[in-house]
């Protein structure tokens, strides 16, 4: 079956009714590739493509707060330097055009761009169900390789993020296009100087290097912990070796990126 | 709380209405058949080209109000309501579209399975950039592979579609 809410709360409604058997979807562009592959065929679907509010974004007290199916196309136009430069570097302009934020989280592969930027800018998601809407730190949604805190009833409706971070962001993949990332790094600074590192395909999901940030916040930003702090980020990612680069380069150039992007944003 | 909706028919069928190429249509479709396949096998506009189906070659470049999306990753029902746009669109009393005349005379067609997602995506560039940079090009046909003209004389057309198109303005 097909349903085609026009607004969240009948959206809600619906994936209470139908919980697992009943299968979200707006840009399609994961869902839709494993069915045109015979690898998944979801008994009904709730098209979330004609709900606008879905598609709002929000500005206030230095907090911007995207809508669900805000998509990686308009991320890329928002002044979030990491979160522009990653949502810009997913697939092409169709993919970009299709795609959102919220389905990005929810499917919570390794190599997910945005998630990965949001994660460096402290980003929380809001997540509803006909029970009412909980918020969650980022970094308490990705519990393991494709797996999220979402329960059978809940979709991501809104993602909260800081305006006065300074962020920056890197990917290395095999080509200049159509990339999905060998390693990607999203770095940012808090008002109070305090840096975040994250990663995306190094672990089973994005994640944080809490113990180098925690070495800069007691050591400062010089040239010196920079270079310290590339050999902690060594230590603390436990990537695989798979089709896109051996596990020993992903540590390495893992170090390189975050060097090179600590610098810059120390130069600014 | 709303009662939830229920699926408007019984039949597993969606009625689908929607603006194709400029014209009202309406159809019944089956709702997991891609909007690729519908415009293709119950349309049969087969301009509109499927290779990968997963979104990393553009051959199935639509322009969905305006916006170019690769229609092997849609379902037709998620077209309801809206302006769907196919290369059968281009062309208007005979005439090529400026982008399509271009990519005849620079010879951007070799075996021509990618041009109709490539005209599309230069399509959608144009409406939203009329003066793009080289490397802007480069951006707004990344999603689009082609495997025969190394892309160099694209990337002609598209300049010089950028051109004359700048021209009829001032005129």
């Amino acid at each position: 079956m097909f349903y085609q809410p026009k607004d969240i709360q009948e959206a809600l409604g619906l994936k209470a009714q139908l919980k697992e058997r009943g299968t979200f979807i707006a840009g399609g562009t994961d869902i839709v590739v494993l069915m045109n592959h015979g690898k998944a065929a979801p008994e009904n679907f709730i098209d979330l493509t004609h709900v606008p509010e879905l598609r709002a974004i929000h500005r206030y007290n230095g907090t911007l707060e995207l809508a669900g199916n805000v998509t990686h196309a308009q991320c890329g136009k928002l002044p979030i330097r990491c979160l522009a430069l990653a949502s810009l570097s997913v697939g092409g302009p169709g993919i970009r055009e299709l795609g959102t934020i919220a389905g990005n989280l929810a499917t919570a592969s390794p190599a997910g761009d945005g998630s990965t930027a949001l994660l460096a800018l402290d980003a929380e998601v809001e997540l509803t169900s006909v029970r009412g809407a909980r918020r969650l730190p980022l970094d308490k949604f990705f519990l393991g390789y494709r797996k999220t805190a979402l329960a059978p009833d809940e979709m991501i409706t809104k993602i909260f993020l800081p305006t006065n971070y300074q962020s920056d962001w890197a990917k290395n993949g095999k080509r200049g296009a159509m990339n999905i990332s060998v390693v990607a790094v999203a770095v940012a600074i808090t008002p109070m100087k305090q840096v975040r590192i994250a990663l995306a395909s190094v672990a089973a999901t994005p994640i944080r290097c809490y113990g180098t940030e925690k070495y800069l916040e007691q050591n400062g930003l010089s040239a010196g912990t920079i270079q310290q702090a590339a050999e902690l980020v060594r230590g603390e990612i436990r990537p695989i070796t798979d089709h896109r680069a051996s596990a020993d380069y992903k540590v390495h150039v893992s170090g390189v990126m975050v060097r090179r992007l600590l610098e810059n944003l120390v130069k600014e | 709380m709303k009662k939830p909706a229920k699926a408007k028919s019984t039949d597993g069928l969606w009625p689908l209405r929607f603006t194709l190429n400029g014209k009202k249509v309406s159809a019944k479709v089956r709702p997991t058949q891609t909007l690729l396949d519908f415009l293709r096998i119950e349309m049969g506009l087969t301009g509109t080209k499927g290779a990968c189906l997963e979104g990393e070659c553009g051959s199935c470049y639509v322009l969905v109000d305006g916006k170019p999306m690769n229609s092997c990753l849609m379902l037709a029902p998620q077209v309801q309501d809206r302006k769907v746009m196919t290369i059968e669109g281009f062309a208007h009393n005979q005439k090529l579209d400026v982008i399509q005349q271009k990519f005849v005379e620079c010879g951007a067609v070799q075996c021509g399975y990618c041009t109709p997602g490539l005209i599309v995506a230069a399509k959608a560039l144009l409406t939203e950039n009329p003066h793009p940079t080289r490397e802007e090009f480069l951006v707004g046909i990344e999603g689009n592979i082609c495997r025969c003209t190394g892309y160099n004389q694209i990337l002609r057309a598209c300049e010089l579609a950028a051109d004359e198109m700048g021209l009829k303005k001032k005129k």
